[in-house]
């Protein structure tokens, strides 16, 4: 068996985790290697966290189709994820944690620093400046590109190319300039994991299951906080506003609600961050800023 | 108790009156549509007081089933061969919902060539949806083990639909003498239905709800305990409907197996046939017996074993056919078996497909070309008894 290169890809519905993932086995294949992408199969949502993996191998077909748990390389296309979930989880010593962050290396590693190689650069940033939107899955194949070289980028272009047509050549500038302001700190053995708290999922045993599967507790959604899933942010101007109430009736997450003042305001623990009130606010009092989590 | 004489399907729609359904929705098929025409006309006549919902499929049959029994009404329906095919995914949902409807299945055979007569092809294809499943052998059965299945499926530790399986025209089309039991008697037996869940909109609950990767192995974990759980209730239901009605059905029924070499095992109305080719192969001195497979699902392993294992050779009728495999009910015996030290050999047949008549002289037949196959070492998968060519 030669050396298997396994990668996980954090982000969240609709940042591209997946296309990343896609994009990163035909780049591999192309350079004759064998690959695998696939994401974490599930009833994902815009903005709900998603996983995606790749396996890469210099020489032979991968059998094992499981989720890649103890992986080479994790990249994170979100930075709000690093707080709810634990993204270095299974991460091998030697290996590398990639994450999009606009905070600086040295600032991430006192938190995010272990017995691998860390790199950050500013993706959305570059993907805002170069092709307008937050998506990021090209932008992070090149802060790939620079820590590893399980792919390379001259198997990556046609990848792309075909992937996005007219919009090729700004995902391949992407890339490329995240390529170079990527930095990379190397990792030092004697650091340790951070030990964070994160919620732990726990299943019930079948005994523990209501006969037929009932659900018996309506309205458990209210305990979801889907206000982790924002990229970003509804912000009221009160200069503008007059309280009509628009935003509300249109919230797909009913999360709007007068606060003391008449003002209407988002419940942030529910807010999605989809922007629609900030679309069809009449007065345009709303305005969708950047998410600040970290 | 009165003696009356009644054709099954009548006799269902008697035991369904006196069960006192609240809802039925069903869909007219042949040889079933005798039962259904019946419980319209009770209705229609202010016999019985429950709501007929008229549909335009068997899939809106069941579908419509499921809603009622979710609400807590006590539901039956009754369907037969395509019918039970065009129900089927629904037939699932009603399982994993542990929703206790009780359905009569006038057991016919599928398309193509198109055939309305009997056989077991229906049954075989909804073996694993996780229902219940009864054999009725004659009206008599039909009519008590129907009342018996509405107490097993609605007890509060089953929770599971039933199906009670007559075999069509062969049974569902005959007219017979019944014994019809008093509604009190009736009442002392089959207690009022009490829900453990039901949709209330005042007291809100989600039923049929999805689950991920995480939660599904743990719920067809539940399911599949509580149908192998129901054998204790479906045997206390049996145990005191006999202390009543003074008529004992067991998940395996014998006949004349004391000291039997040569077993035959059938289920369905043929076990009554198959009944009087014993008896004559006794009178010849002959050590036969017949096995009789009264409860499908659950399948009975260890009572199956018991009745069976002292024999030397079981002979097992399949009346469907597992294209490319063995004939189910043959499977299920060589399955059941094969951990036994002591087992008889096993020699299968299949017969009785699409209404093929199946008389005591050709049971007589088929079990000495059982003995005889059995005496060449042709142990084949099995053998279309009858089969022209």
């Amino acid at each position: 068996m030669d050396k298997l290169t396994e990668i996980r890809w954090h982000g969240r519905g609709g940042q591209g985790a997946v296309t990343s993932a896609e994009l990163t086995a035909l780049a591999a294949i192309k350079e004759g290697k064998f690959a695998q992408a696939f994401p974490s199969f599930g009833p994902e949502r815009r903005g709900a966290p998603v996983l995606a993996f790749n396996r890469i191998s210099e020489s032979e077909h991968i059998r094992v189709r499981s989720a890649v748990t103890q992986p080479d390389i994790v990249v994170v296309l979100d930075p709000g994820l690093l707080y709810i979930v634990d993204v270095t989880s299974g991460l091998k010593d030697g290996g590398a944690l990639i994450i999009n962050s606009s905070k600086k290396l040295v600032d991430i590693k006192l938190e995010f620093g272990g017995p691998w190689q860390l790199a950050v650069v500013n993706a959305t940033t570059i993907a805002l400046e170069l092709l307008k939107v937050p998506i990021v899955n090209t932008t992070m194949l090149g802060a790939l590109l620079k820590v590893s070289d399980a792919i390379k980028l001259d198997f990556l272009l046609e990848p792309i190319e075909e992937r996005f047509g007219k919009l090729a050549q700004r995902n391949i500038e992407a890339c490329k300039r995240a390529y170079e302001e990527t930095s990379v700190a190397e990792p030092s053995p004697t650091s340790k994991k951070v030990e964070r708290a994160y919620a732990k999922e726990s299943w019930p045993s079948w005994q523990e299951l209501a006969p037929g599967f009932v659900v018996t507790e309506p309205g458990n959604a209210r305990s979801y906080r889907t206000g982790d899933w924002r990229a970003q942010c509804p912000e009221w101007n009160h200069d503008r506003c007059i309280k009509c109430g628009i935003c509300s009736l249109f919230c797909p997450e009913d999360c709007i609600r007068p606060n003391e003042r008449g003002y209407p305001e988002a419940d942030l623990y529910y807010c999605k961050g989809c922007g629609i009130c900030a679309r069809e606010c009449w007065t345009q009092a709303i305005t969708m800023g950047e998410e600040v989590k970290e | 108790m009165k003696r009356v004489g009644f054709e099954s399907s009548f006799a269902i729609a008697e035991a369904v009156k006196m069960a006192n359904i609240d809802v039925t929705s069903a869909y007219p098929i042949t040889p079933q549509t005798h039962i259904v025409e019946r419980i319209a006309q009770l209705i229609a006549d202010g016999e019985l007081d429950a709501n007929y919902i008229p549909v335009e499929s068997e899939h809106s049959a069941m579908s419509g089933c499921l809603g009622a029994s979710a609400v807590g009404a006590r539901t039956f329906t009754a369907t037969a061969g395509q019918g039970l095919e065009l129900m089927h995914e629904v037939l699932y949902v009603a399982s994993s919902m542990r929703l206790p409807i009780v359905m009569s299945v006038c057991n016919r055979a599928l398309s193509s060539p198109l055939s309305i007569w009997g056989d077991h092809s229906d049954v075989m294809a909804v073996r694993d949806t996780g229902w219940i499943q009864i054999f009725a052998e004659n009206a008599q059965q039909a009519f008590d083990l129907t009342l018996c299945a509405f107490r097993i499926a609605e007890d509060p530790a089953v929770l599971l639909p039933t199906m009670v399986h007559i075999d069509g025209f062969h049974l569902s089309h005959v007219i017979e003498s019944v014994l019809l039991p008093e509604v009190d008697e009736v009442n002392k037996f089959l207690p009022k239905f009490h829900p453990l869940y039901a949709l209330n909109p005042s007291k809100p609950l989600t039923m049929g709800d999805f689950a991920t990767p995480d939660l599904y192995t743990e719920a067809k974990k539940g399911q599949d305990e509580a149908l192998r759980n129901s054998m204790k209730v479906i045997l206390q239901a049996w145990r005191e409907f006999g202390g009543l009605f003074e008529r004992d059905y067991f998940p395996v029924e014998t006949y004349r197996t004391e000291d039997a070499d040569v077993l035959l095992l059938t289920m369905g109305s043929f076990s009554e046939v198959a009944m009087g080719a014993i008896d004559r192969l006794r009178e010849a001195g002959e050590k036969v017996g017949l096995v009789k497979l009264r409860l499908w699902r659950p399948f009975p392993f260890d009572e199956f074993c018991q009745a069976v294992a002292q024999a030397k050779l079981l002979i097992v009728l399949d009346r469907a056919i597992s294209f490319g495999g063995p004939g189910p009910v043959c499977s299920e015996a060589k399955a059941a078996l094969y951990h036994l030290e002591k087992k008889p050999q096993i020699i299968g047949f299949i017969g009785g497909l699409g209404g093929r008549d199946i008389s005591v002289e050709g049971f007589q037949d088929m079990i000495h070309r059982g003995m005889d196959k059995a005496e060449q070492g042709k142990f084949e998968e099995f053998e279309i008894f009858g089969v022209r060519g």
